[in-house]
């Protein structure tokens, strides 16, 4: 019987293309790889033939849009020798990057440590079952082994995400790690050195625009290979990236709604517009500080849907859009919703007067500006 | 490539497809050449530089160099405009077109340029395309725009995951380029060619010039065919690929009549020979390269240049050259930036191995190395602040080669001119070391004839020489001096400016006549044609006075910027001023009224300026006072409206105060108003709400700037002074002093002594009292000292 979770991991959600690229892989695996670094490409960025498998024809889709050479510069990475650091504003889609390089290299995208300004080093390494710890002593059956033991332990990816929140010095007990790819425990004496097994790599997420997070020390720096995940330059790329990921989400609530192209165009170009400062129609626009990320587009085009199909008429209206749109700005800074106004009051009246249609509608919606 | 097999009539032609600038290219044109041993060498480059092959294939001439074609329009066959045309036709060590005249010269085969000469192509491209573009500076012969820019290649990069034409070109042909035999290489280049030429529309081309020149093309080739006919010789042609379809078609055309009308039409309608000039000049890989913003041939000249060089020893050069550049640029970065370890040079090669493999490619090429150098070399979110390596890596790639010239060169008239004139000066050539000469310019008038010439040659954008000091008509600056202080130095880069404005005149007066009349054509304000004046003036070019004065004349009567007509107004006057030292019997009063005029009825809108603009505008007032202010009745009219506008300016109640003061100043000066008036006003801002008391300062400013002399005028002004210094509290006092030390800067030592003691003497305390300090410390000085210099180096590493 199907399990049903709110997010499934990527290695359940895309279990057949895993298969069926495992299954007709011929390139070279480097050793504890579940394919070659060629497959692992072909997985993220898709193939334009479908692959055979099992008597079926399975399209790899495209799942990760922008940077074709980033994606090839991070699976060369995850083979060598340095962990991968993906930086870069929120809502880049760092997280999902790293999800997929870790199902494909490895099999499985959950063996992930969260920083938070609360991680501590023995979340990091290994901690203790106290009660085993005591009746038997300091054995490898008491120790708790991390998500970065585990990957050492087995030979696959460790994900750390969000690295930059925990504090400089608890990032740092990973350089010794990393460098000579060996964890020791004292307590379990002789027997304490866990060697790494080939396929062992760490990928780390770190932002750089939120506040809260912490600077990296250069040590650490040294044995990471940084990509810079920046946000989609194309708004006609976003909003591809709209679509495809509100119809994901819908299809896994079972919602029976299909993404408007014209809606998704609308919120694409907003979002676009707002953070890159000029409209299509060349009005210069005042920014607002909030993150303008494709993954907040994502969420408040899915929310007014939701809203739409639970309590409206089943579609999506674009005053439900509006509101959503004012929750998802006005987070951090007052000042941000103004300068919202203003490019309704600017960029939004020009192109519904000349676009009229939905663009009218859009721009009627603005009394919920406020 | 294309065969055209022989027939009764004609030779057998071999069409060899190109794309310039490609090493694999040139490696298999030349090894084409030697199997096929042809007869004769045809190769696309506007016939009218037949002349130069010889040099170009001299032992003596280096690559990078250029093929200098221009084209002056005298009989307005392209536009009425009758302008001057350039372009450039550079060659690297790798262009195939190169590679195949040094071929020829090896292997002692005749060789031949076949295109239309450049300006016939200017006359068959339609306004705006070809090499008729606007937007481009620099206009390049050789631009693969026809194979690089179409849909058909877009959706090919689409489906094949790559970046762009030039990945493309790299992947499929210049990574195996040299495994594969000529043959199959041509063919596939052949087949990539005909789809491109498949996807650009007829009209386009034809708009483009590029179907007329195929005509020409085909006709040389015939001749060379039919001259051959009967025997075993073969008649090579290397184009760029996307012509060779065309004229494989014209040339399988047996319609005869067709080419006889051809043949016709082009002798009717050449374009004069005198109007064109063909020169080389030496070159550099910097203006080589594509990413430099010419968008012709390949980018990355220096990487390139290091395949072709590795290519002569190996198949599979890149490898080797991509680790020298991660070499290169490692060892920069490690030098400027200092974090770099060998083992992030490993990281790099490692990567650059990798992607190419993911990628499918035989080798690393130049994409896999800035991915590598990217991916290895950066530590942290990549922008400005971390993209050092990127940027040393670029400029490897980019390299620094520059071509140098054998002595038989031919130059433009211009240099025979330029040499000349300085033999004529006694300056040296030949020597590239700095030398430096004074020139009395007023007292002798040889060297008033040196210093023109070293100002066309300024003009002429040349970088010959500089004048070091003198006076300096652009800026108005230093107007007292008597003599100017030039540099000169003579290099190669010299001749290949001048070269480049050869198509302006055959001597140095020519082309900077030419120039100045172009100039004269572009949109400007007053200010600009006014400092245009100016360095007419200084050129000494005389027969442009007058137009270029009349010019001034139409700009100050049409420009409504009151600081523009001011500039105009100020290098008018200095050049009235000067005229009879420089020799020049121009008459500049007229110019004067009108700016005059213009500027006092523009002035009663200046009232509410901005604080930036303050000094602007109180220059303005005071070069107004100054003429308006001249004895004799010759500005009476204009004196009288003057003083009434000012009048009405200070009754406006929004008026700027540093403005209010000025003219307080100049109305008092001028013995308009009287020091109780100033004083009046100077009150009204003291005993004002706060933000008007604030702005006394401003007025202070405005007023000392033109009538200081008050101050001194019994002590009531430095005691309403002190009443002001009295009345704010120390913070806003922090907050005014920029604004009162602005106000003070226009006394002299002098003057502000005088005043302190003044003001000392009001606390009854003297001279002496205030001039006594807190001694400071010996290491006080260097603890701060050590400070300066250590919050410096740390704001310059964050620069």
């Amino acid at each position: 019987m199907e399990q049903k979770f709110i997010k499934p991991p990527v290695e359940i959600r895309y279990k057949e293309e895993l298969e069926a690229l495992k299954a007709c892989d011929t390139g070279n695996c480097p050793e504890n790889w579940q394919m070659s670094p060629k497959a692992v490409r072909t997985f993220i960025l898709g193939s334009p033939r479908p692959v055979k498998y099992q008597g079926k024809e399975i399209t790899i889709e495209k799942k990760y849009f922008g940077n074709d050479a980033l994606v090839e510069r991070c699976i060369v990475t995850l083979a060598g020798n340095r962990g991968l650091m993906l930086v870069g504003e929120p809502g880049t889609a760092k997280t999902m990057l790293s999800e997929l390089l870790s199902a494909a290299v490895s099999g499985v995208s959950t063996n992930t440590i969260q920083g938070t300004a609360g991680t501590t080093e023995d979340m990091i390494k290994y901690s203790w079952n106290y009660a085993l710890l005591l009746s038997r002593g300091p054995g490898r059956e008491a120790l708790v082994p991390s998500p970065l033991y585990v990957g050492m332990e087995k030979g696959i990816l460790t994900r750390f995400e969000e690295i930059t929140r925990t504090p400089a010095e608890i990032q740092d007990s990973l350089i010794s790690v990393l460098s000579d790819k060996v964890l020791n425990v004292p307590e379990l004496g002789d027997a304490g050195f866990l060697f790494a097994k080939p396929g062992f790599n760490v990928i780390g997420t770190a932002n750089t625009r939120d506040k809260g997070v912490n600077e990296m020390s250069s040590a650490l720096k040294r044995r990471f290979n940084f990509e810079t995940v920046m946000p989609v330059r194309e708004a006609s790329m976003e909003k591809r990236i709209i679509i495809n990921e509100v119809n994901k989400l819908a299809r896994e609530s079972h919602i029976e709604v299909q993404a408007d192209e014209d809606v998704a165009e609308i919120l694409a170009s907003t979002y676009h517009e707002l953070r890159e400062g000029v409209s299509s129609y060349g009005h210069r626009i005042d920014k607002p500080s909030s993150v303008m990320s494709t993954a907040e587009a994502v969420s408040v085009y899915y929310q007014a849907m939701i809203t739409g199909y639970y309590y409206g008429d089943g579609t999506l209206s674009m005053d439900s859009l509006v509101q959503t749109l004012v929750g998802a700005v006005s987070k951090e800074n007052k000042d941000d919703l103004e300068k919202v106004k203003g490019y309704f009051n600017t960029v939004i009246r020009d192109k519904s007067s000349k676009e009229g249609g939905l663009w009218k509608e859009y721009y009627e919606a603005r009394k919920w500006l406020r | 490539m294309e065969r055209i097999l022989r027939s009764q009539k004609m030779a057998e032609i071999v069409l060899l497809p190109v794309r310039h600038h490609s090493p694999a290219c040139a490696f298999h044109v030349n090894r084409a050449i030697s199997a096929l041993r042809p007869s004769v060498i045809l190769v696309e480059g506007p016939d009218n530089a037949n002349s130069l092959i010889p040099v170009m294939v001299h032992e003596d001439t280096k690559a990078p160099f250029a093929i200098y074609y221009s084209y002056h329009d005298q009989s307005g066959r392209i536009s009425d405009e009758k302008e001057h045309y350039k372009c450039y036709y550079p060659f690297l060590d790798y262009s195939p077109e190169l590679a195949a005249f040094r071929a020829g010269k090896r292997l002692g085969i005749g060789t031949a340029f076949i295109d239309l000469p450049y300006g016939d192509i200017l006359a068959a491209s339609r306004e705006g395309r070809g090499l008729l573009k606007a937007e481009e500076e620099k206009s390049n012969y050789n631009d693969d725009y026809l194979l690089s820019r179409n849909e058909y290649l877009k959706q090919l990069c689409e489906r094949t995951g790559l970046r762009s034409f030039d990945e493309f070109w790299e992947k499929y042909f210049e990574l195996n380029g040299t495994t594969e035999s000529d043959e199959k290489w041509f063919g596939n280049l052949l087949t990539y060619c005909a789809l491109a030429r498949e996807n650009t529309p007829r009209e386009s081309m034809e708009e483009d010039g590029c179907l007329a020149r195929e005509r020409f093309m085909a006709e040389r080739i015939r001749e060379q065919g039919e001259k051959l006919a009967g025997t075993e010789g073969i008649v090579l042609v290397v184009t760029g690929g996307f012509h060779t379809p065309g004229l494989k078609a014209l040339l399988e055309n047996e319609d005869e009549k067709i080419a006889e009308a051809a043949k016709e039409k082009g002798k009717k309608d050449k374009v004069p020979e005198k109007d064109q000039g063909v020169y080389l000049m030496p070159y550099s890989m910097e203006a080589a390269d594509a990413l430099n913003g010419y968008a012709s041939g390949m980018p990355f000249t220096g990487f390139y240049q290091r395949i072709w060089e590795g290519l002569q020893e190996t198949e599979t050069p890149y490898g080797d050259a991509v680790l020298d550049m991660i070499v290169t640029a490692g060892k920069e970065t490690r030098r400027k930036e200092g974090y770099l370890s060998t083992y992030d040079e490993i990281c790099a090669c490692v990567m650059a191995k990798g992607l190419a493999d993911i990628r499918g490619k035989r080798q690393p090429g130049a994409y896999e190395l800035l991915d590598a150098v990217l991916s290895s070399f950066v530590k942290g979110e990549y922008n400005i602040a971390t993209d050092a390596p990127m940027r040393f890596l670029r400029k490897a790639m980019t390299g620094d080669a520059v071509g140098a010239l054998c002595r038989q060169a031919d130059v433009p008239p211009i240099i025979h001119d330029f040499e000349e004139q300085c033999r004529k000066f006694g300056i040296k050539t030949g020597s590239t070391l700095e030398a430096e000469v004074t020139l009395s310019i007023f007292s002798n008038p040889k060297h008033r004839l040196y210093s023109m010439f070293l100002n066309r040659m300024n003009y002429l954008k040349t970088a010959f020489a500089r004048k070091v000091k003198g006076p300096n008509l652009q800026l108005k600056r230093d107007r007292n001096l008597m003599r100017e202080m030039w540099k000169y130095k003579w290099n190669i880069q010299v001749n290949s400016s001048l070269i480049e404005v050869s198509v302006y005149g055959a001597t140095i007066e020519e082309a900077a006549v030419s120039l100045v009349k172009e100039a004269l054509k572009k949109e400007m304000g007053a200010k600009e044609s006014a400092v245009l004046l100016t360095e007419v003036f200084e050129m000494g070019l005389r027969e442009q006075m007058q137009p270029v004065f009349d010019r001034v004349h139409e700009l100050m009567l049409g420009d409504t910027d009151f600081y523009s007509l001011a500039e105009a107004l100020k290098s008018l006057l200095m050049m009235d001023e000067l005229g009879g030292l420089y020799g020049s019997e121009m008459k500049f009063g007229r110019l004067i009224h009108i700016g005059c005029r213009k500027m006092i009825s523009l002035l009663p809108a200046m009232t509410k300026i901005k604080d930036e603009d303050l000094n602007q505008c109180m220059n303005a007032l005071k070069l107004l006072y100054q003429v308006t202010g001249r004895e004799g009745e010759e500005f009476a009219q204009e004196r009288e409206d003057y003083y009434d506008v000012l009048g009405k300016m200070i009754r406006d109640g929004e008026i700027h105060p540093g403005l209010n003061g000025c003219i307080h100043g100049i109305l008092y000066g001028s013995g308009q108003s009287t020091a109780e008036a100033v004083e009046a006003a100077c009150k009204g801002y003291l005993s004002g709400t706060r933000e008007q008391l604030f702005s006394t300062a401003q007025f202070f400013r405005g007023l000392f700037f033109t009538a200081r002399d008050l101050v001194f005028i019994g002590d009531d002004f430095i005691k309403m002074l002190d009443g002001f210094f009295g009345q704010v509290t120390e913070a806003e006092f922090m907050e005014l002093l920029p604004e009162l030390r602005m106000a003070f800067t226009y006394f002299t030592p002098r003057e502000t002594d005088k005043i302190a003691a003044a003001a000392a003497g009001l606390h009854g305390k003297g001279r002496q009292d205030i001039m006594e300090r807190k001694e400071v410390y010996p290491d006080w000085y260097a603890y701060g000292k050590e400070m300066d210099a250590y919050v410096k180096g740390r704001m310059g590493s964050l620069l």
